[in-house]
């Protein structure tokens, strides 16, 4: 979480905040997108506020109640409970909790232990450099799910294993991008200039080399995020993620499919949600990508001004 | 109760059914199982799916009726006892195995001599413990010997299928069985199904259903939407909520019976009047009704399956009595004293929300109760392993052999393996009651068991649960109380 | 050539090296693989016998030596489940997974080539916009999720196909559809992008100036200049499925590949079948990275190794 908030106003700060919203509208799916992840948020950080139920209470009486727009759906629970009774609206609000938690952490962890191999593999250069690489080589070409699985196997299902086994091994394409950026910047003249005259390479790091990071490693960090989210869903979904009483919208689509044919809701609001997560962060991540490179935002405008002058054409000759 | 009726009616009609000639067009059929084999010897596992199929292939010297009752299968008659230890059988003349070995004493020595050694390391031993041998007597004439006395030993019998000598040695049991059953095996893809044909020269008569086909699929879910979409025609344990969607179902009172085991030595529960309150406080009816759509009876008093031998039927179910149950937790002065609800997920039928619907309950009495849902492996520590017993913790107990021993060593006797309490008088009744050849003296110890572990609430009985299978609208057939899956007794209608 | 094979031979031994390390790690320092693979009621003399059994009584040095000869010549143990060699449950399962990657990834390969390219000849278009959502959409759907709605719609509601299982060419079609859906947005963006990037250039331009017809210059000039990344990209995509999705999408449909007897090992503790699952699924993976490395080689002898 705390990588997709704190830093989207610093990566467009460069154009200045305003600037950046201004461009951002022009962009609509990309300013959908970011309403519904900053929505997502809020509902993670306030979930025991906005949540009208306790996610886990259960109540026997009123399982598997529809939607409010149903027949016999109630106020009561706008999205309908689920099997045990327990609100499907509450569980989602929690479930963006646990999903989002395990994004940012899983991300966070594995960007560190990426950018930290990757620096030390750009500067050190030579048999260190090939060395780091072959291992991130080793590690790009392991079986994913099966090896999760059976670490889950091994040590016990739950969220902290989860993130543990996802960060070791998501942190190889973060470790490859940096790798690359450290060692191209390393020939830009400034750097070679600064090293000349004898800076300390830990003040070529800091002063020279990671600003140029910056904005790439967050661009990464978001797209990763959608694939952390997706494989969380997936193992919970197995039963090998997140474990009730605990929520997550994997694992809520895993027990409402024993359900899929009298109680439709309890599969596609959680389902939905993920879609719905994952979209809103590939529109974003795109349009920040695309900002963030200077070369394609030339581009964007100047399919922008073409437009712009087709438009005014096409109106005059109307 | 009319569900009772009506298996008992359909069972007699399925033997009278039995006796009848097939008509003379035929039919498969397809059943959906949760988990495929994992191999089809059927003398080596516990293993549920391998039963589902080997039920059918293989026979045993006993057999149930389809609501319970013992008779003779492959013997020709209830055996009888010679001495303490010895028990003779008859077996029925002119039985085949399906490769044409002909089925007499010699089998059954060759199936009890091959299940009990200990070389083959057989996880049926759960069943067979007690028994040291066979002796032919003649060509038609076995003894059974057992270790000790052994009242139950027929119905043990009825676990262990007969296998053919010859082909034991040196054919393919784990993946071509041979048995004397009604349908012989065809093939077995693994991972995707197996086929069963009938057997013509069955002993009883050629089954009515041609050949069988049985689907491995895991998911309740999944089973359920093959059965929708006509794929399949019989499908296992239906939940309650679907009777409705599906063409057909047909239910029957399951082994099963959950219950929670109270810890008699602990902080709380070691008062009898908190325990009697425990049992009390929970309105068992209308949790049927909500929970199991009805698909469930209330538990008559004690976790003894009512199908089984030394059930006391003079119990009657714990009222619903939530003030006299806070009364009694004042009188214990345990108001506001915690209580810990131990459980699992997943494994039994609507375990989560029995526990969690009881904790609900008991939290009503002015106890300060918490729930402790663990991980499978955890939960089998708390309920089995050596260390503190919890105060109360849930499990859903099958009885396979519908012998009260089971239920009571396991769950009573204070050195059983999911036992709470210390009660030595009782584990001396247990296992004076093992031992006792007379059926009488026996049931008499049984009750006076019962009525004690009711009297000072050892335990709190929660349901006699139900099987439901979901079915096609072709099929006719009413389930078995012993949850076999017998195809014989199924029938197609045109 | 034979150097590069040679060079890439090796690269693949290391990291089934590497996966061997990381599993025994996991496996016998992490993890009790005795409490896990005998029942809860196992007495003392049967958990030593067992430890013996598997070698774990031997100092770690000469337990590991133990794996990795056990890896070389591919004797994993029997499964506990199955109670045969686990190696032989891999083979059979196998087959399967295969079938429906190749299904799957086949039908994605053979719809996006030309979505993709209808697409990028007039971007911004309506095409192109149906396109690209579709993709998005495509890339945001966890294919669990979409599994069960297809088979709630297709097999539940309209009958048209199976639910689960395999058998007949119409088992196959909604789990490799299922499969097919991440595989087909990338490809379909992939080659959107690269054709648009392809037409813009230069001899596209003059080719058409001279009065060549479009469907000539792509089947000539511009799907070659395509063919390479995509190859690369197919080749990535193959291993993602191999090692992740079919999981899912195979326990969805009771699919019976190695997806499903990986989860249905784990669910019965057989530790055994499961190492053997992940290592077959590991030197596939490694043999897949070099077939993927000639083949981009033999199809643009520019590309360097490294």
């Amino acid at each position: 979480m705390a990588t997709s908030s704190t830093h989207v106003p610093s990566a467009a700060a460069a154009s200045g905040l305003r600037g950046a919203i201004a461009e951002l509208w022009q962009d609509k799916a990309a300013a959908v997108g970011l309403v519904i992840i900053l929505l997502l948020i809020l509902m993670a950080v306030f979930a025991p506020l906005i949540a009208p139920y306790d996610p886990a209470a259960q109540a026997i009486t009123a399982r598997l109640k529809p939607p409010v727009w149903m027949a016999r759906g109630t106020w009561d629970h706008l999205l309908g409970t689920d099997n045990l009774g327990r609100d499907v609206l509450s569980r989602i609000i929690w479930g963006a909790r646990a999903t989002l938690t395990i994004g940012a952490v899983t991300c966070l962890l594995a960007a560190t232990l990426g950018t930290l191999v990757g620096l030390w593999a750009g500067f050190a250069g030579g048999r260190t450099d090939t060395l780091l690489m072959r291992i991130v080589d080793i590690q790009v070409s392991f079986p994913g799910i099966f090896l999760i699985l059976l670490v889950v196997a091994m040590l016990g299902p739950g969220i902290w294993t989860l993130v543990a086994v996802l960060s070791m091994t998501n942190w190889m394409v973060y470790a490859r991008l940096i790798r690359g950026i450290v060692s191209s910047t390393r020939q830009t003249p400034y750097v070679e200039a600064a090293e000349l005259i004898g800076c300390k390479p830990g003040r070529v790091i800091f002063r020279h080399i990671l600003p140029n990071l910056v904005s790439p490693l967050l661009t990464l960090a978001i797209l990763e995020f959608t694939n952390i989210v997706l494989a969380e869903a997936a193992v919970s979904f197995l039963g090998f993620g997140v474990q009730p009483p605990a929520t997550s919208w994997g694992l809520d689509v895993a027990s409402g499919r024993d359900y899929l044919f009298i109680a439709w809701w309890l599969v596609t609001f959680p389902g939905l949600t993920i879609v719905a997560t994952v979209l809103s962060i590939n529109l974003f991540a795109n349009w920040l990508r695309v900002t963030a490179d200077p070369e394609e935002r030339e581009r964007r405008f100047a399919r922008a001004e073409a437009a712009k002058r087709r438009r005014r054409t096409r109106g005059a000759n109307a | 109760m009319t569900t009772k009726l009506l298996a008992q009616a359909v069972g007699l009609a399925t033997i009278f059914a039995c006796t009848t000639v097939a008509p003379a067009w035929a039919q498969s059929i397809t059943i959906a199982i949760g988990s495929e084999p994992s191999t089809l010897d059927p003398q080596l596992r516990d293993d549920g799916g391998e039963r589902q199929v080997n039920d059918n292939i293989y026979e045993t010297l006993m057999a149930r009726t389809p609501t319970g009752e013992l008779v003779p299968g492959l013997a020709a008659a209830v055996p009888t006892q010679v001495d303490a230890t010895t028990w003779q059988f008859k077996l029925r003349e002119g039985v085949k195995f399906h490769n044409g070995e002909p089925f007499n004493a010699d089998a059954v020595v060759a199936s009890v001599t091959r299940v009990i050694d200990p070389a083959n390391n057989s996880e049926q031993m759960a069943y067979y413990g007690t028994i040291k041998g066979a002796e032919k007597v003649d060509d038609l004439t076995v003894n059974l010997v057992t270790n000790g006395p052994d009242p139950i030993l027929p119905s043990r019998l009825y676990w262990m299928k007969m296998i053919a000598p010859g082909y034991s040695k040196d054919g393919d049991l784990a993946g071509a069985p041979v048995g004397t059953g009604p349908y012989k095996f065809e093939s077995w893809n693994r991972g995707t199904d197996l086929t069963l044909v009938a057997n013509s020269d069955y002993w009883r008569g050629e089954p009515e259903i041609d050949g069988v086909t049985y689907r491995f699929v895991t998911e309740p879910g999944t089973r359920l939407s093959g059965l929708l979409s006509g794929e399949f025609d019989v499908i296992t344990n239906l939940l309650p909520e679907f009777t409705e969607s599906v063409p057909k179902f047909a239910a029957v009172r399951s082994l099963e019976t959950s219950v929670f085991v109270l810890g008699t030595d602990n902080e709380v529960t070691k008062d009898p009047k908190v325990r009697q309150a425990l049992n009390l406080a929970i309105d068992r009816q209308s949790m049927v009704e909500s929970l199991f759509m009805g698909y469930a009876s209330v538990a008559k008093g004690s976790h003894i399956n009512p199908a089984a031998v030394g059930f006391n039927e003079k119990l009657e179910p714990y009222p619903y009595d939530i003030e006299k149950a806070k009364a009694l937790i004042k009188e214990a002065g345990a108001e506001g004293k915690p209580l810990v609800v131990v459980g699992e997920s997943g494994r039994w039928l609507k375990d989560r929300e029995q526990i969690e619907a009881v904790a609900g309950y008991w939290a009503e009495t002015g106890l300060q109760v918490t729930t402790d849902i663990q991980e499978f492996s955890q939960y089998l520590e708390s309920l089995m392993g050596d260390g503190p017993r919890p105060d109360s913790i849930f499990i859903a107990n099958s009885n396979e052999l519908l012998d009260a021993d089971r239920e009571m060593s396991f769950i009573y006797h204070k050195d059983g393996a999911a036992a709470s309490n210390s009660d030595a008088e009782m584990a001396a009744m247990i296992e004076a009651a093992r031992t006792e050849t007379d059926a009488a003296k026996r049931k008499s110890i049984y009750d006076q068991i019962q009525q004690k572990g009711h009297e000072l609430s050892y335990t709190v009985p929660l349901f006699n649960l139900q099987d439901i299978y979901g079915l096609s609208e072709r099929m006719e057939w009413q389930p078995r109380v012993d949850a076999k899956m017998i195809v014989s007794e199924m029938k197609v209608a045109e | 050539m034979l150097q590069f094979i040679l060079r890439r031979l090796f690269q693949g031994v290391l990291v089934v090296f590497g996966v061997s390390a990381t599993v025994f790690v996991v496996t016998r320092l992490a993890g009790d693989p005795v409490s896990l693979m005998l029942p809860l009621s196992a007495t003392e003399a049967q958990r030593i016998a067992f430890a013996q059994q598997i070698g774990l009584d031997q100092p770690i040095a000469a337990q590991f030596m133990r794996f990795l000869g056990d890896i070389v010549t591919l004797d994993f143990g029997n499964s506990l489940w199955q109670r045969r060699p686990a190696i032989d449950v891999v083979f059979e399962r196998l087959p399967n997974t295969m079938l429906l990657i190749a299904a799957g990834l086949g039908s994605a390969v053979i719809l996006s080539i030309p979505l993709g390219a209808i697409a990028a000849l007039r971007p911004g278009g309506l095409v192109d916009r149906l396109t690209m959502s579709i993709g998005l959409l495509g890339l945001a759907m966890p294919q669990f999720w979409i599994g069960l709605i297809a088979i709630l719609i297709f097999a539940v509601q309209l009958k048209w196909l199976p639910t689960s299982g395999m058998g007949t060419v119409a088992h196959i079609v909604l789990p490799a559809l299922t499969l097919s859906l991440t595989p087909l947005a990338r490809f379909t963006m992939m080659v959107r992008a690269a054709m648009i990037d392809e037409l813009n250039k230069q001899y596209v331009k003059t080719a058409r100036a001279k009065g060549l017809g479009l469907p000539r210059i792509l089947r000539v000039h511009t799907l070659r200049n395509i063919l390479v990344p995509f190859l690369s990209i197919s080749g990535w995509e193959l291993i993602s499925t191999l090692s992740g999705y079919t999981v899912v999408v195979e326990t969805v449909f009771a699919w019976p590949g190695l997806g499903l007897t990986a989860v249905q090992a784990i669910q019965r503790g057989d530790l055994f079948l499961m190492q053997a699952i992940v290592f077959v699924i590991a030197i596939l993976i490694v043999i897949i990275g070099i077939v993927l490395d000639i083949l981009s080689k033999a199809v643009d002898p520019r590309i360097e190794l490294n």
